[in-house]
């Protein structure tokens, strides 16, 4: 099997997920299940980019919402500030994402694993409080004082992508396949990153870094280009989700929505390219059952991420490869064993 | 999150006039109290890192538990005082317990120990916190574990819970060092540190040593959590900006190093109160997160931490 093959089969994969992404609007027409969709592919968006960075390429941060929050509140504040409209926007956004990313990495990347960990979580926490509490009106909205940065409530009420006057009681289905643009723009980059040069780069790193850094890879380049690539896609899910709910605010930060999303990527399983999104169905699926439960939908992540972490560490697209490995072995095929082990990308369906 | 950091309710209770002697004196107070506060916060995260270079998401809870056991143990069920302390500490402690038997104990061996700690410990954060939410609810309340009354100094006031904050993180952190540097119990600790192998061949049991400082960074930052809270309030989430704070100062005091943490801890407290005095509390943080970024610039390994270990 060589490296073009695998590259083609998984974007392929990644066509007819988005052609039967692009057809579910068909079928199901209750705005409940649409909101709940698109919900679904900006939080499997954030999460399959942070899988990249934090499975593949190995740079621990925790300041995947910072970038969300960028992509959001470029919408917000071109929006609330300048009355622009989130078509022109939101690209605006991606783009300060990822220059936010660039400066960060510079800063940060240098450092090992866990530093980065610190230093994107404290820098994540800096930006959320500054944000909350700045008191100086900017403007006053409607009789209310709004901060340059929206304050406590951050931005609501601007313009959408207008398909409300376009399509009245459809407009959802506007924002649906807008969502589903960036969705699949992420996917696709996700595939091209993990399976191109650049991911050779990153299992080069991880396989052996002295011996890679000793063929002329650099781990800080790779690494910074890794975030800051990843936080553009992040940025942008995170500008099309506030073109969608016309919110940004600071309760993007909290740090709810980082588990929520870290258990997508856990249950799915780190390292794998199609894990995030499997992890990212089921979490949704699982929340929505826990709201019949009881206000639980916190407790219920917590238990989650840890039964995953003791028991399935590899997340269910390791679970699979093993089970797979077994099977195979069973059968007695012992050259499809080999060549699945030999294949770290075996694990990945 | 202002509601809750302590410094804010610091400032309002002291700020008195503009004389530059009651300034210093001011900004001394503030600083030492929030510094030791800080050390407690942060040595037990040092002291983890350290010895089993974990590194613990969930110590910001171990705090929030401290302070609302205390706090039912004084309000609920009427203990005395120093019980209820105790009652707190207690509780810090059982948590780091628990936390090592259930799940820590069971990933030790594992190749990616660094990273998937940090994502179990993430989801034990979340999960505390709801639960602490679903029992207390989300109304912050006042820990009635403090000493009431204040002397004056010239203009500026002390407030004696201030005083009892340095003394009794001045006591708890002294009795760790003690600890660590003067018994066998400390001894094997350290050894462990330095190199886990060695001490097991030389008869540490260093599965137990591992309990013993989830154990003791249990205690120190349930301590931690009822000092802040006896000056901010109780809430949920009190646990995150003391969190924060000792992230920051572990890495500037080089992971890992415990007394580094102490040190840092106490400086970088004095120059959030002089920060915070002369440009306004909101800066505290920031600028102090800003010079940490610049010191790794030059020094990737922290303050005291050794160079080339750190830097992959």
């Amino acid at each position: 099997m060589t490296n073009l093959s695998i590259l083609k089969r998984h974007l392929l994969g990644c066509v007819l997920t988005v052609a039967f992404m692009a057809m579910l609007p068909l079928f199901i027409t209750q705005r409940y299940f649409l909101g709940e969709i698109i919900l679904f592919m900006i939080w499997a968006s954030v999460a399959i980019q942070w899988n990249v960075l934090l499975g593949h390429a190995g740079v621990f941060s925790l300041g995947q919402m910072l970038f969300f929050a960028i992509g959001a509140y470029a919408v917000g504040m071109l929006g609330v500030h300048l009355d622009w409209s989130p078509w022109f926007s939101m690209p605006v956004g991606a783009v300060v994402a990822a220059l936010a990313a660039l400066v960060i990495g510079l800063a940060c990347l240098r450092l090992k694993t866990a530093y980065v960990a610190l230093l994107t979580f404290a820098i994540v926490f800096m930006v959320d409080s500054l944000i909350r509490t700045e008191v100086e009106c900017f403007t006053t909205v409607g009789g209310r004082c709004l901060p340059f940065f929206g304050g406590g409530q951050g931005f609501f009420g601007f313009d959408d992508l207008g398909f409300r006057s376009m399509l009245k009681g459809k407009w959802i289905v506007g924002n649906y396949y807008v969502v589903l643009g960036a969705f699949a723009f992420s996917l696709v980059a996700s595939i091209l990153v993990i399976h191109g040069r650049l991911g050779l780069a990153f299992r080069a790193l991880g396989d052996s870094q002295i011996y890679a850094a000793a063929r002329g890879l650099n781990r800080t380049r790779f690494h910074i280009i890794a975030f800051v690539i990843t936080a553009f896609f992040t940025g942008l899910t995170g500008a099309v989700y506030a073109a969608h709910f016309r919110f940004a605010g600071p309760s993007l930060f909290e740090f709810s929505n980082l588990v929520f999303i870290l258990a997508m990527i856990v249950v799915g399983g780190l390292k794998s390219t199609w894990g995030p999104v499997f992890g990212a169905v089921l979490m949704m699926i699982l929340v929505e059952f826990a709201k019949g439960w009881g206000d639980i939908q916190n407790t219920l992540i917590g238990v989650v991420l840890i039964i995953f972490v003791l028991l399935l560490p590899r997340g269910l697209a390791g679970a699979t490869a093993t089970l797979r490995s077994k099977l195979m072995t069973d059968s007695g095929t012992q050259d499809n064993l080999h060549a699945a082990r030999a294949d770290p990308r075996g694990a990945e369906q | 999150m202002p509601k809750n950091s302590p410094h804010l309710v610091m400032f309002s209770k002291h700020i008195s006039g503009g004389e530059e002697m009651d300034a210093i004196l001011q900004i001394m107070i503030t600083g030492l109290t929030l510094g030791s506060m800080y050390a407690l916060a942060s040595v037990g995260l040092a002291l983890t890192f350290g010895t089993m270079g974990m590194f613990n998401m969930a110590h910001g809870l171990f705090m929030t538990i401290g302070a609302y056991g205390s706090y039912a143990a004084a309000e609920l069920w009427g203990f005395p005082l120093p019980l209820a302390l105790l009652v707190g500490l207690l509780a810090g402690g059982i948590v780091g317990a628990a936390m090592h038997i259930a799940i820590v104990s069971h990933m030790l061996h594992r190749e990616d120990f660094t990273t998937t700690i940090m994502v179990a410990t993430a989801g034990v954060a979340i999960l505390l916190q709801d639960l602490i939410l679903k029992q207390f609810g989300a109304y912050p309340f006042k820990q009635p574990v403090q000493v009431e009354g204040l002397m004056l100094i010239g203009n500026t006031a002390i407030t004696y819970q201030s005083i009892a904050i340095v003394l009794f993180a001045g006591i708890l952190i002294g009795t760790l060092g003690w600890l660590l540097t003067k018994t066998r119990f400390g001894l094997a600790i350290r050894a462990t540190a330095m190199n886990q192998d060695a001490a097991k061949l030389m008869g540490v049991k260093t599965e137990l040593t591992y309990l013993q400082v989830l154990v003791i960074a249990g205690v120190m930052a349930a301590a931690a959590g009822i000092l802040i809270s006896s000056l901010a309030s109780l809430s949920p989430g009190m646990g995150a900006n003391p969190l924060i704070r000792a992230f920051v100062i572990c890495v500037v005091a080089g992971l890992g190093s415990v007394t580094g943490a102490g040190f840092t801890a106490i400086s970088l407290g004095l120059m959030e109160a002089a920060i915070g005095y002369y440009f306004g509390v909101r800066y505290g943080f920031p600028v102090m997160l800003g010079l940490v970024i610049i010191v790794l610039i030059f020094r990737p390994a922290g303050l005291f931490g050794k160079q080339g270990v750190v830097r992959a």
